[in-house]
């Protein structure tokens, strides 16, 4: 049939894989939680983490703020822009029963969002060129790009203390709780629109640290968003729907199957290969390649 | 209230004379008005699986491309039956074999993924599976090679034509035809069982009804006429790509037009696709540079405002109010 490659190749394909899966998977924990609390599928992430990549392009051309650096403010940023999205967009909508609203919310922002940046910053491809964004690393002799695995670091730390706060602290519990059931969670006194709008904020915030990987990494554009939210939505199936941990390994599964399709099969056939693990899993293990079979209602 | 159905039969009427108006085809709402037509089937399509079945779906896109794609191949035809087709004269514009044929492959597209997609997902995961539908359809596409044509698409054998007449009043009569359609099934017994799963699934399956059966069937049914309404535009555009026919948009916006106009109502959609259409070529035509960013902030403003949908306003018009 045809030769296999050296072994090198496959380390190298798993590693690129897992590196760039990880921006999937940090987008998929932000909609994680908010499908958690509000049973959204919040459309606009992708659309958020490309405006957070412009703002961080922003940033750097006009106040010479390091990408990296400018965590520190796109975070807290994305913390507040989350909050008030939720107050000023969703509460109301978060309160009917029809969920087409919340969904088409969504979309109407992921359409103002794009054209905005289309608007502010032109439709052209964009990108950020730091002194390092050519430098590259060696990890266990294979050679791997320095952004990305800044990005891959980001990727954990964002999950690491998402999970962090939704285990250790009392306001984590309370959203924790209203995922689960938010009925329940409401006859115990949990605010639903307080919950809500923590998850967004830490959705948003989330997006924007994916954007500070995105901007570093990967050339942009600001349609280039809705391809962001679909992975992370693959990404979110295969973790399992719910779980934080999860999400970010669904999207390093799904790095490593869109590394692996792309080498071996060809680059067009990525996306079908993609969206058949998607459908597959939905149908067959809906609770994630990892979770336990949900009892049945 | 029987004489409400009188006036919109009468606006029907008023629509299908309006081209003979001295100077009305050459105008730019002649054009306006097909492109709402269009939407409005559309829309009737996403309502009847969404609206009446409660089965969010969010692959109708891939239902208008597959009719889009249909009439295209079969329009040119080369590739099925090569010379023989030669041989025969060419299907004219609007050919409605093509056009039924169109839906039919759509209908059955949606009756085969439905299967499967239907009976396992239920709720947010059917919206979800329906979503990465569209996109493998599209993919499979792009990968068609010369039976799609790839990423180019086709362009269909069209000779030019001079006016929109025929476009026009085939959108209109098949939104006519599609909104009595509805308002029948819906009084029908099916239309029932398909309210009656939307409303209560395990009651309706206890009250002996086939709910997979009735919900498979309602997807078909919408993506028939999804279908059609790709056929349709493929006569307006004369060329099908992926990246044209497969655009969400296709699906989010009927889906929006529905919600405007009321989810659930026969006439909703209609009313939805007009308004929401016009809203945004209004914004194209005096803000060109914004127009999408209109359009977001006018799908946020009417969610907000109008989550119920204009039809349910307590100052709709008459008769407007009646669900089914």
């Amino acid at each position: 049939m045809f030769d296999l490659p050296p072994p090198a190749i496959f380390l190298q394909l798993s590693l690129n894989g897992a590196l760039g899966g990880a921006m999937y998977g940090v987008a998929a924990v932000g909609l994680s939680l908010i499908f958690g609390t509000m049973r959204l599928i919040f459309l606009a992430q992708g659309a958020m983490i490309i405006l957070a990549a412009y703002f961080v392009r922003a940033l750097f051309q006009s106040f010479g703020i390091d990408p990296f650096l400018s965590l520190v403010i796109v975070v807290p940023v994305g913390l507040a822009a989350g909050w008030l999205i939720y107050q000023g967009l969703f509460r109301k909508a978060a309160a009917e029963e029809d969920r087409n609203i919340s969904l088409l919310i969504a979309v109407g922002l992921m359409f103002l969002a794009e054209n905005l940046m289309t608007v502010v910053w032109g439709g052209n491809t964009a990108g950020v060129v730091t002194s390092y964004t050519a430098s590259g690393i060696h990890i266990l002799g294979i050679r791997t790009s320095f952004t990305r695995t800044m990005g891959f670091l980001i990727a954990l730390a964002g999950t690491g203390l998402v999970m962090l706060f939704l285990r250790k602290t009392l306001v984590g519990k309370a959203v924790r709780a209203a995922s689960e059931d938010m009925t329940a969670a409401s006859l115990m006194g949990i605010s639903p629109h307080r919950v809500n709008a923590i998850a967004f904020a830490i959705g948003i915030a989330l997006a924007g640290a994916a954007g500070v990987a995105v901007a570093t990494t990967f050339p942009f554009n600001p349609f280039a968003g809705f391809i962001f939210s679909l992975k992370a939505l693959v990404a979110l199936a295969l973790g399992g729907i719910g779980s934080v941990a999860g999400a970010l390994a669904g999207g390093i599964i799904l790095g490593l199957i869109e590394a692996y399709v792309q080498f071996f099969v060809g680059g067009s056939w990525t996306n079908a290969v993609a969206y058949g693990v998607f459908l597959a899993v939905l149908m067959f293990k809906p609770e994630g390649l990892f979770g336990r079979p949900y009892k049945k209602a | 209230m029987r004489w409400t159905y009188w006036m919109w039969g009468v606006l029907a009427v008023a629509l299908a004379l309006l081209p003979l108006w001295p100077g009305a085809v050459d105008s730019y709402a002649f054009s306006f008005l097909f492109f709402v037509f269009v939407y409005a089937i559309l829309a009737q399509a996403w309502n009847l699986i969404a609206g009446f079945g409660g089965q969010i779906s969010l692959g109708s896109h891939a239902f208008f491309g597959l009719g889009a794609y249909a009439t295209a191949i079969l329009w040119s035809g080369n590739y099925l039956w090569g010379s023989l087709y030669d041989s025969h004269p060419r299907i004219y514009y609007f050919d409605p074999v093509t056009m039924a044929l169109s839906g039919l492959v759509a209908a059955v597209a949606a009756a085969l993924v439905g299967l499967p997609l239907l009976s396992k997902l239920r709720g947010d995961y059917f919206a979800l599976g329906t979503l990465g539908f569209g996109e493998i359809v599209k993919v499979l596409f792009i990968n068609g090679g010369t039976f799609t044509g790839g990423a180019f698409g086709i362009v269909a054998p069209a000779s030019t034509f001079e006016t929109l007449l025929p476009h026009y009043w085939t959108g209109l009569g098949l939104t006519v035809a599609v909104a009595v359609g509805m308002r029948l099934l819906m009084r029908s017994r099916y239309g029932l069982a398909l309210i009656a799963v939307r409303d209560d699934e395990m009651a309706a399956s206890a009250n002996g009804i086939d709910t997979l059966k009735v919900k498979i069937a309602a997807f078909a049914g919408s993506a028939f006429i999804s279908g059609v309404a790709g056929s349709l535009f493929t006569y307006y555009l004369f060329h099908v790509g992926p990246d044209s026919v497969f655009d969400l948009n296709w699906m989010l916006l009927p889906l929006m037009m529905t919600v405007v106009g009321g989810t659930g109502t026969v006439m909703g959609p209609i009313v939805g696709a007009f308004i929401m259409y016009a809203v945004f070529d209004a914004a194209r035509i005096l803000v060109p540079d914004y127009h999408p960013v209109v359009s977001g902030v006018a799908i946020i403003l009417a969610m907000l405002f109008l989550p119920k949908g204009l039809t349910r306003l307590s100052f709709g018009l008459p008769g407007l109010m009646r669900r089914g």
